[in-house]
């Protein structure tokens, strides 16, 4: 019983990798950390005269966040992910999500 | 004051300068926005005054203004006749600011108090012993609360920005500032329905509905003196107000609605608007959500119903929604600036902004505009640190549903200090802001102080809040400052920057908070985030604006002429939905009512009335009612009193009465006038101070005193005007 089970759930996992269904954060996390983990770890290259487009929670909305965070693996900069860890991802999400453009308190600079 | 001699203009220098104020006055009226020009600023003109631009900061609206200066010496100060948002005028506490530089009373050096808290003694020392210890005990707060453990509070001053700045760079999220004791109801309630905080298009308006605000004495540029051009090109004012203001006394029509009622007038005007389909259908079909729960919510809310519950004639409701509908979109609700009233003053203020959207007055002219872009940038951006040992958030997180989290209360702050819980803070900087005097309840502020381990406050003169620091350090007026540039909002009438320049040398020893911060900032190994100077500063925030600086410095203001109507053509609003929201869809899940509910409220009943409180175009709340010139026009404030009542309770015109509520009590003299209503009592702002050391010790009571703290529950708002008081004929 206990293998036929295992072997289901195994089954269920390769089946939603092969579909590439993505799991979604919730944006309970530090805020107040995500801003400083924002900062270090994407501003560094999201920023003006930066290889990448500047960036700040307020140039998307909350869906637009939700989405991108729920597939961020596939975000072109994850190669630059290494250091960051699932917890900071979290924050970084919950600062972006909780102070986007149609939030009830958008971020006021970057 | 000086005498007439001591003006050193010669007449054609007086013609020429009143040619320009002329001209100014014109353009308001004619709407047309090219500025004039006139003298310029820096030059040395023939009658012996050099003329120096600057930026009023005898309130919040930071007029672009003009000192006129003899031998290094502040002799007059002027409009600057090139800045549209005041329309070229400078008011009378614009005109007094000389005396805030000249006030023999002006804190010189710094001081530490030597007697009890609030003794008033004081030994002075210098600046690096003052930073010093001021040093010491940020670094000692620090590491035995947190760094949470010490809260700061700025006013709307120029240099806020950088004490602000410092909070975050040394480690606290306990900022605070004015705006939890005034706007911030307002706010949340037009940004939860807009996705935005509009800026009111008062010079094309038809039609303007105004609930409470006092806008011809409580001056808002443009607003104030744009109000007056609408109405010579025929628009059409009504001021619903518990007080005969000046500005109910200019209106076509006034009624003395029954204080806490504006909701009940609004929801009456949306449904006979619904009703009556005299609603912008097109507008709220296209850009609106929740029409129909709106529809069927309102339905309940009858003119007739409302007339009993404000004493607004449910004919006059039913004629002003048919107006409003007339006149749309040119016609306005006016959203108001200060909300700190009610425990429910987010939905009061919804209800004003439901009318305005069903009004489809939204970015179109004569209607509630959007911000116009300025383009003025941060200014040299922080490397905000983040300190693992923290405390999660602010200590007054989560007391109400949506605080704005860099906002926070100052109410909700208090009683979380006070109760030390969930973390105690036991420091407070405070920079040229006076809780002591405007916020409720002053005996909690006082043991809030008592509380803490240091209070150091800065500030041009020796308030009430200073008064009960343990450090007092002297600012540098606004005539002597270098400051970084401002962003202005004026709808129609611009979308400006304004800096300021010092026109004179600083006065004794007082210094800028730059100065104050980086010096902290150095001793607390924190010099990094400081690494600047004001100069730097402007030019970050400026980089994206080619010429501006010139612009600036040429007419002491640069303009963006920016999109004005129609900026959300193609966008989203910053909702949930999406569109404007007469049915808030984020409240709904949170449990907050989606729509706004008329909810019975309390009564003054027998021998009580509804305490309401304000002020007038000479006073700025506490920062102006010492300054010598503006008492000569008002030097006390008195206690206004409906003549039925008064006779009642034997009290008769300039009787001396004490007022009294659960939070305190004052005396006062009586001024017995039919122009408030008998449940209703109002005071001035700014008197009965605790501090010997200004002008106006002595005179008039004190709100704070005898004001209830209650607050909003949405925003965190104080609610002052849930305050009932009993008055007795008794002397002091």
């Amino acid at each position: 019983m206990l293998k036929r089970s295992l072997t289901f759930i195994l089954a269920l996992c390769m089946v939603l990798t092969s579909l590439g269904v993505s799991f979604a954060l919730d944006a309970d996390g530090n805020s107040r950390k995500g801003k400083y983990l924002f900062r270090k770890s994407c501003r560094s290259c999201h920023a003006e005269g930066q290889k990448a487009k500047d960036l700040s929670p307020v140039d998307m909305t909350q869906a637009q966040w939700k989405k991108a965070f729920a597939d961020y693996k596939k975000l072109p900069c994850y190669g630059n992910w290494k250091n960051v860890k699932e917890k900071d991802i979290k924050d970084i999400y919950s600062y972006m999500y909780n102070h986007a453009k149609d939030s009830p308190s958008p971020a006021k600079c970057k | 004051m000086p005498s007439p001699s001591e003006f050193r203009v010669s007449r054609r220098g007086f013609l020429k300068l009143s040619g320009a104020a002329t001209a100014a006055a014109a353009l308001g009226g004619s709407g047309h926005l090219t500025p004039v020009k006139t003298a310029q600023a820096g030059t040395k003109l023939e009658s012996g005054f050099e003329s120096k631009f600057t930026v009023c900061d005898m309130c919040f609206n930071k007029c672009s203004a003009i000192a006129r200066v003899v031998d290094g010496k502040v002799q007059k100060l002027d409009p600057n006749p090139k800045f549209l948002k005041s329309r070229g005028m400078l008011c009378a506490k614009g005109n007094a600011g000389v005396r805030q530089l000249y006030d023999p009373n002006r804190l010189k050096y710094p001081l530490l108090r030597v007697g009890a808290r609030g003794e008033g003694k004081w030994k002075r020392i210098s600046w690096s012993e003052a930073l010093d210890l001021a040093a010491e005990k940020m670094k000692a707060i620090g590491q035995k609360y947190t760094r949470c453990g010490f809260m700061f509070m700025a006013g709307a001053d120029m240099q806020s920005t950088y004490v602000h700045r410092f909070a975050k760079a040394y480690g606290s999220y306990n900022t605070l500032s004015h705006e939890s004791q005034c706007l911030i109801a307002g706010t949340r309630a037009f940004l939860d329905t807009f996705g935005e905080v509009p800026i009111p298009d008062m010079l094309f308006a038809k039609y303007c509905l105004m609930m409470g605000a006092n806008r011809f004495e409580s001056l808002v540029t443009p607003d104030s003196i744009d109000m007056m051009t609408a109405m010579k090109q025929d628009m059409k004012l009504v001021v619903m107000d518990p007080r005969y203001t000046k500005t109910a006394a200019k209106a076509h029509e006034y009624y003395p609605i029954k204080p806490h009622s504006d909701m009940a007038v609004m929801l009456a005007i949306a449904h006979v608007l619904i009703k009556e389909g005299l609603y912008d259908q097109e507008f709220v079909a296209q850009k609106t959500y929740g029409i129909e729960q709106l529809s069927k919510h309102v339905e309940q809310y009858t003119p007739e119903w409302a007339a009993g519950e404000s004493d607004v004639p449910a004919e006059a409701i039913v004629k002003i929604a048919r107006e409003l509908g007339a006149a749309k979109p040119a016609a306005m609700v006016y959203p108001g600036r200060r909300s700190s009233n009610y425990k429910d003053s987010t939905q009061v203020r919804r209800s004003f902004a439901i009318v305005n959207a069903l009004l489809g007055n939204w970015d179109r002219p004569g209607g509630l505009t959007a911000a116009r872009m300025v383009g003025l940038a941060g200014g040299v951006p922080l490397e905000e640190p983040f300190y693992e040992n923290n405390p999660p958030d602010r200590i007054d997180a989560g007391k109400a549903t949506l605080m704005f989290p860099e906002e926070g209360s100052f109410k909700l702050a208090r009683d979380a200090v006070l109760e030390g819980k969930p973390y105690p803070v036991k420091g407070f900087f405070c920079y040229h802001s006076n809780p002591m005097q405007t916020v409720a309840n002053r005996a909690k502020t006082v043991e809030m102080f008592n509380g803490m381990d240091f209070v150091m406050v800065m500030d041009v003169a020796m308030s009430d809040t200073a008064y009960m620091a343990d450090l007092v350090l002297p600012s540098q007026s606004y005539l002597e400052r270098l400051d970084p540039c401002s962003a202005q909002q004026g709808s129609s009438a611009c979308a400006c920057v304004v800096m300021r320049d010092p026109v004179v040398k600083p006065m004794f020893e007082a210094k800028p908070a730059l100065w104050v911060m980086q010096e902290l900032a150095g001793r607390l190994e924190l010099g990094k985030h400081f690494d600047f100077t004001v100069e730097d500063f402007r030019k970050a925030q400026l980089k994206g604006l080619p010429g501006a600086l010139e612009a600036l410095k040429k007419d002491g203001v640069y303009y963006n002429p920016s999109k004005l109507y129609g900026v959300y053509e193609g966008k989203i609003y910053k909702t949930k939905t999406h569109k404007i929201e007469l049915y808030n869809e984020r409240y709904a899940e949170m449990g907050v009512d989606p729509m706004p509910v008329y909810k019975k409220h309390e009564e003054p009943g027998a021998n009580r009335f509804r305490l309401v409180v304000g002020r007038n175009a000479i006073i700025t709340q506490s920062s102006s009612t010492s300054n010598s010139l503006l008492m000569q026009f008002q030097a006390d404030n008195a206690l206004w009193l409906n003549p039925k009542p008064a006779k009642e309770l034997g009290i008769e015109d300039g009787d001396w009465v004490k007022v009294q509520s659960p939070a305190g009590q004052q005396w006062i003299k009586a001024k017995v006038t039919d122009m408030t209503r008998p449940d209703t009592v109002y005071m001035d702002t700014g008197f009965g101070v605790l501090s010997k050391q200004l002008a106006i010790h002595g005179k008039g009571a004190c709100i704070a005193e005898v004001l209830v703290d209650d607050f909003d529950r949405i925003s965190g708002n104080m609610a002052m005007h849930e305050t009932f008081v009993t008055v007795s004929k008794e002397a002091a």
